[in-house]
This record gives structure tokens, sequence and C-alpha cells, in this order.
């Protein structure tokens, strides 16, 4: 088959068919865009379709390859998962959002340049942004509205070097760039990327926005975003140096905050860039084991992230918080939807037998060949934060501990939400159990086996001795009822700072100028305004009496035409008309 | 509920639960000891127990500074920004 269907078109048409469907056959739309999609990934074929000139630049709808491909798969599988997740929900908006966000994710996946990339690239921050915006309420349209701006913020860098790199190369293909090559073009498409990365200190977006996203828009958010900035880092950036570096700073600067966070989102959201911080780092370190790691650990890592926010969602969802110190003993109350998180949980913990043990540990061993102890050390830190604060602090507090305070009315959630994170959670263990299904879609041709000898002793004593440390500590992890400062205090202070300083500085200078010219300006203003008047009765007047006596003189002429009868008035246009005719082509 | 009645079976079996988990450790860390280690490169492969004490050190710290810095520093009320 040499024909390809871009899968991304599915969820565009999608999106703008759902609205004129009703009922049951609605519920079973947003299911099919998805299946569909799979289907499209599943026949689709290497290769490199849809080439454009534009602009005096070529340009490449669909790049199919390995690298794209595992991207892809991902995206599609994920789509329907949040889509069943989402089922309940009655906004057409809300679905639509999510449609549109997902196909621009995968148009930004399979896109062979630079501009095709932005453009995906857009639509992708400025549908998902409705996603957060579904949550309604104050704090989730403010929060939107600081995600929007800084999303914007890295379109704009991402453009000033896509428009920098074409005037340097005269291309805008996207294509490997080598660290001795890279400039100021490179680097600001590098920052671009990286924003949507959340790598440090460009993160604050990220725990910020998603928290106050919907129940069921919190799990795309979580997968897409990220997972497009990762596979272009991958594409584009594999070898940089800074990556490796800053990506294992970002797993342990996430798990810091995941230990001291409150709301289980919150908690979720810092897991995020810890993740993301194991791929960052192995695209950085750049070998072909460590992208393969990237490459992997992005599936995983979407699937049980996913599980996750499902499992919070679905608390927030029936009990109205996610907050620990206000949770407890739900276990009760919703067992299946605690097994489900707890599923997710040891996969983001690198349980062996759960998917992120089989993709973490690509990653790391990679970084151990390399020799880079240190890389290595502090991801495996990051991992003893992530099983401290998902898998226990959060299972703990949540489901077990002391019961809440105030009575919880909790429940299992409707059936489709229990359904999508029971799949998921079948996903995650498939992988873990036969990493070969996802080995057989990496980009590079490795030989790894996660399950021998070392990589285990190594895992659980990881897992089991930070599980003793909690059980002799638990005391002093207990929940608090507060919020902790991160980087957007920054902006977030530092705008009330600028509304503090239009009204305190601004103002008034615009009152004293007001004043001032009050009463300096107003002098001049009286004595010239005499001598305009003097101006305008001498000068201006004469000609425009004259003027006005001219016009009543025609106005009397044409006052004899009006006769208000219609036949007059169309003898009268279509002599003009022949007058202009005539004129017009006999005269001139 | 079948799941329910489990863990609340187990949640009535603390102390052994307990016991358990204390072999279970125990284990873990022979098993680390009994390994061959025949192709270790860096002292992290060559050290017996060494993600054991890693583990315990790591997680402590982890604990401490974080909450630390979040009790000097980060901690705010939760209508800080309004």
């Amino acid at each position: 088959m040499d024909s390809w269907i871009h899968p991304a078109l599915f969820f565009f048409l999608g999106a703008l068919l759902l609205p004129f469907l009703k009922g049951r056959t609605k519920k079973a739309f947003i299911l099919l865009v998805p299946a569909v999609s799979i289907l499209a990934v599943a026949l689709a074929r290497h290769g490199t379709y849809g080439r454009y000139h534009f602009l005096g630049a070529d340009g490449i709808f669909g790049r199919v390859d390995a690298m794209s491909m595992v991207f892809a798969w991902v995206f599609v599988i994920m789509a329907f998962l949040g889509a069943l997740y989402a089922l309940h929900r009655e906004e057409d908006g809300h679905h639509m959002a999510g449609f549109f966000y997902v196909g621009s994710a995968l148009g930004a996946v399979f896109a062979g340049d630079y501009l095709t990339l932005f453009i995906f690239w857009e639509i992708m921050a400025f549908s998902s942004v409705f996603l957060i915006w579904y949550r309604k309420g104050n704090k989730a349209i403010e929060a939107g509205f600081r995600y929007l701006l800084f999303h914007v913020f890295g379109g704009l860098l991402l453009f000033a070097g896509m428009m920098l790199y074409y005037y340097k190369t005269g291309s805008l293909a996207f294509e490997s760039i080598l660290p001795a090559n890279a400039s100021w073009p490179e680097y600001l498409i590098l920052a671009g990327f990286a924003l949507n990365a959340a790598v440090l200190p460009l993160h604050a977006w990220l725990p910020d926005a998603y928290p106050e996203a919907s129940v069921e828009g919190a799990v795309f958010l979580c997968a897409f975003t990220t997972k497009t900035a990762v596979y272009v880092l991958a594409r584009g950036f594999s070898g940089f140096e800074i990556l490796a570096v800053m990506g294992t700073a970002m797993t342990v600067f996430g798990v810091c905050y995941a230990v001291i966070e409150n709301d289980i989102r919150r908690v979720l959201a810092y897991h995020i860039i810890s993740q993301v911080g194991y791929m960052v780092a192995g695209v950085g370190i750049g070998t072909a084991l460590a992208v393969n790691g990237a490459a992997a650990h992005s599936f995983a890592h979407i699937l049980y992230k996913a599980l996750l926010f499902m499992g919070a969602g679905s608390v927030l969802y029936v009990t109205g918080t996610a907050k620990l110190s206000r949770l407890g003993g739900l276990y009760k109350y919703m067992p299946l939807t605690m097994i489900f998180y707890v599923v997710g949980a040891v996969s983001i913990s690198g349980f062996p037998l759960f998917s992120g043990f089989v993709s973490k540990s690509m990653i790391v061993a990679a970084a151990h060949e390399e020799g880079r102890l240190w890389l290595m050390a502090l991801m495996n830190l990051a991992g003893i934060g992530t099983f401290l604060s998902v898998g226990l602090k959060v299972t703990y507090f949540a489901f077990f501990g002391k019961e809440a305070a105030e009575p919880l009315a909790a429940k299992e959630p409707p059936l489709n939400m229990l359904w999508a994170m029971g799949l998921t959670s079948l996903l995650c263990l498939i992988i873990g159990v036969f990493p070969r299904t996802l080995y057989v879609l990496l980009p590079f041709p490795v030989e790894y086996h996660p399950y021998n000898a070392a990589h285990l002793a190594e895992a659980l004593q990881i897992l089991s001795f930070t599980g003793l440390v909690f059980y002799l500590l638990v005391k002093k992890l207990s929940p608090e009822a507060k919020i902790n400062l991160d980087v957007d205090y920054f902006y977030r202070k530092g705008a009330l700072l600028f509304m503090k300083f239009d009204e305190k500085v601004v103002a008034p200078l615009d009152t004293l100028w007001g004043e001032l010219y009050r009463t300096l300006g107003l002098g001049a203003l009286f004595k010239n305004a005499d001598l305009s008047y003097a101006f305008d009765r001498k000068a201006i007047d004469g000609v425009v009496d004259g003027t006005a006596y001219s016009v009543m003189d025609f106005g009397s002429v044409v006052k004899r035409l009006q006769t208000g009868r219609i036949q007059t008035y169309i003898g009268l246009a279509l002599f003009m008309l022949f007058a202009i005719l005539w004129f017009v082509l006999v005269v001139a | 509920m079948d799941v329910l009645k489990i863990i609340e079976y187990l949640r009535g079996k603390l102390a052994a639960l307990r016991i358990a988990f204390f072999v279970f450790l125990g284990a873990v860390v022979l098993f680390d000891i009994l390994i061959p280690r025949g192709d270790a490169h860096y002292f992290v492969d060559a050290i017996y127990a060494f993600w054991t004490f890693f583990a315990l050190i790591g997680c402590f710290l982890l604990i401490k500074i974080s909450k630390g810095v979040a009790h000097l520093i980060l901690s705010k009320d939760e209508d800080y920004y309004g």
C-alpha cells in the first residue's frame, strides 16, 4: 500500500462532525474515531508522504518511520483510553478539544519540516487550553490563561528559531542537529521544545495548569504535550549534553516537590516533570540504547501516568477533592479505583513485571554503560522519590491512613471510567511482563534484557528499602494543607507587582501630567485658541460661507428634480448612465 | 466485594505482614550478595548491597531536605495567590 492516510485526519474531521450527532450514536462515534485512527496507524507503511511546496520551502506532512511510529502508536491508543474515560461528559466542546489536541499532536509527530511542526504545535496549545477551562471556575480560567501565555511564548521561541534557521541553512527540513553545528537558531528551537518538555526552569506551567484541568482533560493533557516535546527533542537534539544534565536535574526536582505537595494531581504533575526528565536525559546521553529508552519510557509513561491521573481524577470526581489532607480510608468505598491506581503507582516506580521497569531501566542502564555514574545515581535517587510519593504517600494517605475528618461521599466512579482504568492497567502489565511487545517498536536495533540479575537486584533494593524508610518516617510525611512556591511565583507575583507599579507609579504620573497640562498648558492653549478663532472667522468662514451659498443654489435646482415619483428617478438615472457612457465612449 | 474482604483480612494481620516485609528485605540483600559480579565495571556494581545503603540514605535525605526547604521557604497558605 503506497498511499497513506494521516491518522490526525480522523480526529480533525471527527471533531467537526461530533456536534451533529446525538445520544448513543455520539457516544459510539467518540470511541470510533480513535479506534479508526489506531487502524490507520496499524496500516501505515514507512515512507515520506504529503510533500508540499510553500513560500519557497519544501514541507512534508508525513514522515513515517520507526521513530515517529512509536509515538503515533501510543498516542492513538491513549486517545482511545482517554475518550473512553471521558465518555460520560456531555459537553461536545470537551470532546472536540480532546480530538483537536490529539490530532495536532499526531500532526506534530509526523511533521517532516519546521513549518508543519509549528502549525500543529500551535493548534496543540490552543486546543489543550480548553481542557483546562472546562473545569470551569475562576482558578481554572486563570490557570488556563497562564498556560496559554506560556505556550505562546514557547511557540514564539520556536518560530524565531526556525526563521533564523531558514536564514542560516536555506531549508526548513526538520532533521537531526549535531551539537557542534548548533548556534543561536538551533538553541532557540531547542528552548521552544524544552519549554513544552517542562525542562527547568521553563517547567512551571505544568504543575500550575494540569491540577486545575477538568478530571477527564488532565488525562489527555498528561500524555501529549510533553511527549510530543520528547519526540522532537529525540529527533532533533539527541546527544546534546545540556539535555543529559537538565533531564537528570528534572528527575530529582520533580520528586522533591512531589514529597511535599498535598494535592494528588499536583503530586502527579511534578512526577511528569520527573519522568520526562528521564526521557530528556536519555535523549541527551544520545546513544542508541538511551534514545531507545527515551522512546520506550515515553510509551510506558503515557499509559501509567494517564492511569494515575484517571485514579486521582476518579477520587476528585466522586469526593470533590484531591487534597490528601482531606482524604483517607477510601479503600472501603472505591477498592477497584485503588487497585488500578496502585497498578499505575508500581508501574511508575519501576516494579519488576510492570511497564516502568522495562523502560526506565533502559535509560539508567545507558547512563551506567557510558560511565555517567552521577547521572545514574541521581536517576535512582529520583526512583526512590517516585515510589515514596506516588506509590506510598498518595496510596497510604488517600486510600488508607486515618478516615477523613469530614465524611466523604465516596463510591466507585462511572463504569466507563472503571473500564478505561482497567484496560490501561492491563496494558501496563502486558508491557511489563512481555517487554518485547514494546521493544519491537523502538527506533534502533539494540539488544536489551531488562530482567537480568543485576537490574533486578538494583530495583528491588531501591524499592524495598524506600518502603522501609517510609514505614519509619511516615509521620514526617503527613500531608499539610499548604501550597508550595515554584518559579511561577515570579510571574504570578510579578504580574501583581506590575499592576501595582501601574497603579502607584504610572497612573499618578498620568494624573500629574494632566495637572501640569491644565495649569501650565492651558494659558498657552487659550492664547492659541484666540488666534485660531480669529483665523477661523476671517479666513475660513469666508470660504465656507461662499461654498455654502453655492451648495444652496445647487440644492434648489436638485429640489425641482425630486418629484417623489419612482419613474422620474429611474428615467433620470438612465439619462445619467447614458450621459456617462456617451462621455466615456465618444468624448474620451 | 471480594477485594474489600482481602484488604480487610490483611489489615487484621499487620504484625504478620510486618515480619514478612522484614524477611523480604533480608532476602533482597541476600540476593544482591549472591548474584555473580564478573562484569562489574564500576564501584556501584562491586560493592555488596550498594543500592540498599543508597536507598536508605537517599530516601532519608530526600524527605528531610524536601520537608525542611518546604517549611523554611516554599510552603504557603492555600489562598496565597488569592
